[in-house]
This record gives C-alpha cells, structure tokens and sequence, in this order.
C-alpha cells in the first residue's frame, strides 16, 4: 500500500495558497511583511496575511470581489464591492478577507500606493525555501521595511531572521536603496499626511 | 527569558532553520496551527455571546 503523505502546509500557507489561485486570475500580487518571516520558518504567531495588489480599476475589482465570494470568502468590511473600491482601497485603506464564517486567518488586501509599491510589485519573487506557489516581495524589500519603517520589536526580529536564513546571499546596496527610497517617499508622505490632518 | 537570552533564542531557531531545510516546517506546523485553532476557538465561543461580534469587530479593527 502507498504510503499517505502528510502535507506539512500550515493552516495560513493553505489559505495564502487558494487566496492567491483566485487572485492571481485577476491581477498582479504580492505577499508582503510578517508572513515572509513567518513562511521562512519564523516561530511566532499571526491572524493576517498582507497582500499588495496592483492599481487596478474597479471594474476589476468587482471581478476579483466577485470570484472570491463564489470560492467562499467573504470581505469583513462590506458585501458591497464598489463600497469597498471607493470608500476604502482608494483611500489606501486595507480590507480583509477571510473563509466565509471564519474569523481568522485573514488576507488584508491594498492597492499600491506609490513608486515604491510597483518597484515591489515589478521585482516580485517565488521563494522555493518556503515551499508555497506565491509571489512574494524581495527579501531585501522585507528587511528594508521591517528596518526602517516598521520598526518594532517583533518587525527587528523578523529582519533578523531573514538575514540569518539569506546570510550570503542578500544584497545589501539592494536593502540600502530601498531604505533611501522609503525615507524620501514614504516617511515624507507619511509625515505631509500628518500634518495636512492637523 | 532576558531579552539577550531571547535574542539569542532567535538566531539559534533561524540558524536551525536555515541548515535544516527539509525539518523546520514540519516542527513548526504543530505551533502554527495551534495558534489558529485556539483563536477560532476563542472567537467562535465569543460570537455566542450577547455583543459577541460586536467585541469581535472592536478587536480585529484595534
């Protein structure tokens, strides 16, 4: 008798994997942040799963809405997909998706917002270390933002375990340029945000 | 657990992981999974409640 394989895929690399079969039908994505640390072997715990998608209309949306609902997902925020596009993702803000009547995991879903976020997007990357069919952000991409805008404890130590699993192989002028762009692009933008909202 | 024993922790489980290949993921899976399953748990036996969802809107939106 064969012997019956026991797949070593975690309850979220499962749902990352059939979240990303309907969206990749739709358009350009990338998995970015805690997930990368944690689908390299990083042992500690998360509800969410973040996911950059490229600037696509709402039509497009719609689609994609619509096909994820018919696979059993549902989006926390609203039924209504127009709702969705206009009122959060292009005010950059994120949605979350989850298996219908499940709290959790959950996919938290925006569009790129900027230079930076189609460079993710341009330079995305399969990563046969963790053994998942999905398109990641670079690991440079991931440690230049856990270091220099990220920033908490738990963003440092995600850092410090991708340099430990890529150590040789990282391009640090790669992770240097990066970090300049997210100081002249996204901190300043950040900071114009803040101080247009006081 | 100081924070330089946790720091060191961390290096000594990366360094695991990245000469162990083909081990790490199956030792993981057991605390990754946990994680969820007592999340559900925790979740699902709050939606019983009176405000349940409510609560559980207010925690996923912190």
């Amino acid at each position: 008798m064969a012997k019956r394989e026991v797949s070593d895929k975690t309850i979220l690399d499962e749902f990352v994997e059939d979240f990303v079969k309907i969206v990749e039908k739709h358009c350009k994505y990338i998995i970015v942040s805690g997930f990368v640390a944690i689908a390299h072997g990083r042992s500690r715990g998360t509800e969410d799963i973040d996911m950059i998608l490229e600037k696509i209309s709402k039509e497009q949306f719609v689609k994609l809405h619509n096909d994820l609902i018919k696979h059993k997902f549902e989006c926390m925020q609203s039924k209504d997909p127009e709702l969705i596009y206009t009122s959060y993702l292009m005010n950059h803000t994120s949605v979350r998706y989850t298996r219908k009547g499940e709290f959790l995991p959950e996919m938290e879903i925006k569009l790129a917002k900027d230079s930076i976020d189609e460079y993710q997007l341009a330079t995305r990357i399969k990563l046969p270390f963790t053994g998942l069919d999905v398109y990641f952000s670079t690991i440079e991409m991931n440690i230049a933002f856990k270091e220099e805008y990220l920033k908490s404890d738990k963003d440092i130590e995600d850092a410090k375990h991708l340099r430990i699993i890529y150590k040789d192989n990282l391009n640090e002028a790669e992770i240097e340029k990066i970090k300049k762009d997210i100081r002249r692009i996204r901190i300043k933008d950040d900071a114009n945000r803040t101080s247009r909202a006081n | 657990m100081t924070r330089t024993e946790h720091q060191e922790q961390i290096e000594r489980w990366a360094n695991y992981v990245r000469e162990n290949p083909d081990k790490w993921k199956k030792e993981l899976k057991p605390f990754i999974d946990a994680q969820i399953i007592m999340a559900r748990r925790a979740y699902a036996k709050l939606a019983e409640t009176e405000e349940g969802r409510k609560k559980i809107v207010l925690l996923k939106n912190h």
